[in-house]
């Protein structure tokens, strides 16, 4: 979950790090009077767009202009679209007279935490990465040890920073691991670092993103997770949102449901399992209308929200139900969820295909109840994930004549 | 013989008396798995299926000699009860919850690594060596329909995967020396390279299939180690997720590691790899069985 910049920000400041004064203002109004109290009419305040997205300065997100002018840009900045979303909220905080901007992160790498130093802030780091790598200093850190004075100042004399900057710049570093590894963050971005006129240091940009799997030691960031955003940042849809209802209010894993514009429902488990059929339904001619992972559950109610979000879109023409072998899930359980929804909305299975391949423990129970609709396809003992692909989309194709595809593709 | 566990592999539960843990035990008793001991803190003097449970760790292992955990309890205290195993001198440990909080995974894979101990997980269903030994979850009710004995090791993120491909070579009458999912987080304990390098050492597997996917640097490190002579028996990978490069970087689509964040974390450019380096790669699990079978001729 990212953090927006005034809430990270203020959990920074809460461990005395040396961060601007800034806050959150919901309109032009308020940007006017907040602006006012940081600085002097013909003084400076910067002004921001308060989102997620990233990039901002590019977007005209951004802008430094004098207090008296705060009402203007922030009415302007209030009228702007980024990633979908309008923009609701800023952030005023007190201008910066800028001597040195540097870049520092933390983030993961499949190993552990890693750090990562540059001279170049105050630009698109992912830029200066392509132009000059050598401009980065990467290093691991140690999450037992974590991570000690004298390393950080040997990534900052390595990525070349003047001498009598070196402990100041290293001190810093360590706080910051340390608000990191305290907030149990997956990322923090700081960029621009910045060294003042004065010869501060100052926090000035940050983005900061946190786990989600520790909200359980921090109970305030539950409130505001943003939970509306889907893949590439696009808002959820009506049916993804369901499901993460359902996910919230029943117990067990979490199933995972993304929507895409094919035709054929996936309702298949397995991390892997789910990609490689995923995979196989396009090698075999068809397109998923979505994407799921679902993982075990003691009841139904997962499986029947997640059944609903697909059989709820017009476009799906048919239902693949594909497990890998279930070894520690009960298939009755599934097929419950399959029995409930087929009824509620009385799918007629001779007409709607239905494939189901599905085998472990409580089989024999599952298969009693698919029994009960005529036309499910429930795959023999044995028959193969790619099987059950090719099954699927053949069946869909057979229903809908050969055009289908072609039809779906306008919508 | 096998990889990290084998007939005498004496195992302890801890989070014994939770709903998980119950089913399997069940399962992996049946199976002829040696459960001696079980761990849920204030239910010390209960039983599980007939398996003692103790208060702590150390009770447990002074009682039974457990030398192996398979380790039940919720991902936020999954760093705790490792540790705890850790400090009795439990050398192979299998951490089953999955979405272990980031900064207590690679804490605790560093604990692992510095006790010179073993850790699979986390978010893994398991690990077998047919017809000795299972921890875990792992092949369910019908272990022998899946994994058959022989001389194939099998790794994998994924415990699904690791079955289908495990009952594809049994279709074809080969059988599986150990098989070992890896787990599915995007921190775990054993790399994929390590696996590998331990069927490397072990006279009785001759060969070895992965399952990999987009994310995560576990096979680069697998091609440098073929491409550097340290892996020569041969491997056989099934890639999947060609599909995700249709969709936006940063989309996790299966496990959470299973992200494209550079282009090198994509399905293609794994496959490409892998290939680069001599490993076989197979689209579908069914030419799997084939091209052991012509690596090893």
């Amino acid at each position: 979950m990212r953090l927006l910049e005034d809430k990270s920000k203020a959990l920074l400041r809460q461990v005395g790090l040396p961060v601007p004064r800034g806050e959150l203002a919901r309109s032009a109004d308020e940007a006017s009077r907040l602006a006012q109290a940081l600085a002097g009419p013909d003084e400076r305040v910067a002004i921001k767009a308060l989102v997620a997205a990233g990039r901002r300065g590019k977007s005209g997100a951004v802008a430094v202009c004098k207090s008296a002018e705060a009402a203007e840009v922030a009415a302007r900045i209030l009228s702007l679209t980024l990633d979908h979303k309008q923009v609701e909220q800023l952030y005023i905080e007190e201008a910066i007279d800028i001597a040195d901007e540097y870049y520092l992160a933390f983030a993961f790498g499949d190993l552990g935490p890693r750090v990562v130093v540059s001279l170049r802030g105050g630009v698109d780091i992912e830029a200066v990465a392509h132009e000059s790598p050598k401009a980065l200093v990467n290093h691991d850190i140690d999450p037992v040890e974590g991570l000690r004075n004298w390393q950080a100042a040997a990534l900052w004399d390595q990525a070349g920073a003047p001498s009598d900057q070196i402990p100041g710049l290293s001190a810093l570093t360590v706080r910051l691991y340390a608000a990191f590894r305290d907030n149990d963050s997956q990322m923090l971005e700081i960029n621009p670092l910045v060294r003042t006129t004065q010869g501060d240091w100052a926090v000035v940009g940050t983005m900061m993103e946190v786990d989600d799997n520790a909200l359980f030691r921090h109970p305030a960031w539950q409130a505001q997770a943003d939970e509306t955003a889907g893949p590439g940042g696009r808002p959820l849809t009506l049916g993804e949102r369901q499901v993460e209802e359902a996910n919230k209010r029943y117990a067990g894993g979490a199933t995972r449901y993304i929507e895409l514009d094919g035709e054929i429902g996936l309702l298949v488990s397995g991390g892997g399992a789910s990609l490689y059929q995923h995979d196989l339904i396009l090698h075999y001619g068809g397109r998923p209308a979505n994407h799921t992972d679902f993982s075990p559950t003691p009841t139904p109610d997962k499986q029947v929200a997640t059944l609903e979000a697909i059989l709820d879109r017009p476009q799906v023409r048919g239902l693949l139900v594909g497990c890998n072998f279930l070894q520690l899930a009960r298939c009755d359980i599934m097929m419950q969820a399959l029995e409930i929804v087929l009824e509620r909305r009385s799918v007629d299975t001779r007409k709607f295909p239905i494939v189901v391949r599905l085998f472990g423990p409580y089989e024999p129970e599952a298969r009693a109840i698919a029994a009960r609709f005529p036309g499910i396809n429930y795959l023999p003992p044995g028959a193969s994930l790619a099987q059950a692909c090719e099954a699927i989309v053949n069946a869909v194709r057979q229903r809908d004549g050969p055009s289908s595809s072609s039809r779906e593709h306008k919508t | 013989m096998s990889i990290l566990i084998n007939r005498y592999t004496r195992v302890l539960i801890q989070g014994a008396t939770g709903s998980q843990a119950r089913f399997d035990i069940k399962y992996c008793l049946e199976y002829g798995t040696k459960i001696v001991a079980g761990v849920t803190p204030g239910r010390g003097g209960e039983h599980v299926e007939g398996v003692p449970i103790f208060n702590t760790v150390d009770a447990a292992v002074r009682a039974t000699g457990a030398n192996a955990s398979a380790i039940y309890v919720p991902a936020r205290a999954v760093g705790e009860a490792i540790d705890e195993a850790l400090d009795s001198g439990i050398g192979m440990l299998l951490s089953l919850a999955e979405n272990v909080p980031r900064h207590d995974a690679a804490r605790t894979v560093a604990r692992v690594r510095r006790a010179g101990a073993h850790l699979v997980g986390f978010n893994t269903n398991g690990l077998i060596s047919p017809g000795q030994c299972k921890m875990g979850g792992i092949g369910g009710d019908r272990t022998d329909a899946i994994y058959a004995s022989g001389r194939i090791g099998v790794c994998s993120r994924s415990g699904g995967m690791s079955a289908e491909i495990s009952y594809t070579l049994k279709q074809a009458g080969l059988g599986v020396s150990t098989a070992v999912s890896m787990g599915g987080d995007p921190i775990v304990g054993l790399r994929l390279v390590e696996v590998l390098r331990m069927f490397e050492a072990d006279p009785e597997t001759d060969a070895s299939v992965i399952y990999a996917e987009p994310g995560g640097t576990h096979e680069a490190e697998v091609a440098e180690a073929v491409r550097s002579g340290q892996l020569r028996k041969p491997i056989v990978a099934i890639v999947v997720g060609v599909f995700q490069e249709r969709y936006p970087r940063g989309a996790s689509f299966g496990h959470v590691a299973a992200m494209i964040q550079s282009d090198a974390d994509s399905a293609s450019a794994k496959r490409q790899l892998l290939e680069q380096s001599g490993i076989k790669v197979a689209t579908l699990l069914d030419e799997i069985p084939d091209l052991i079978t012509r690596a090893l001729s």
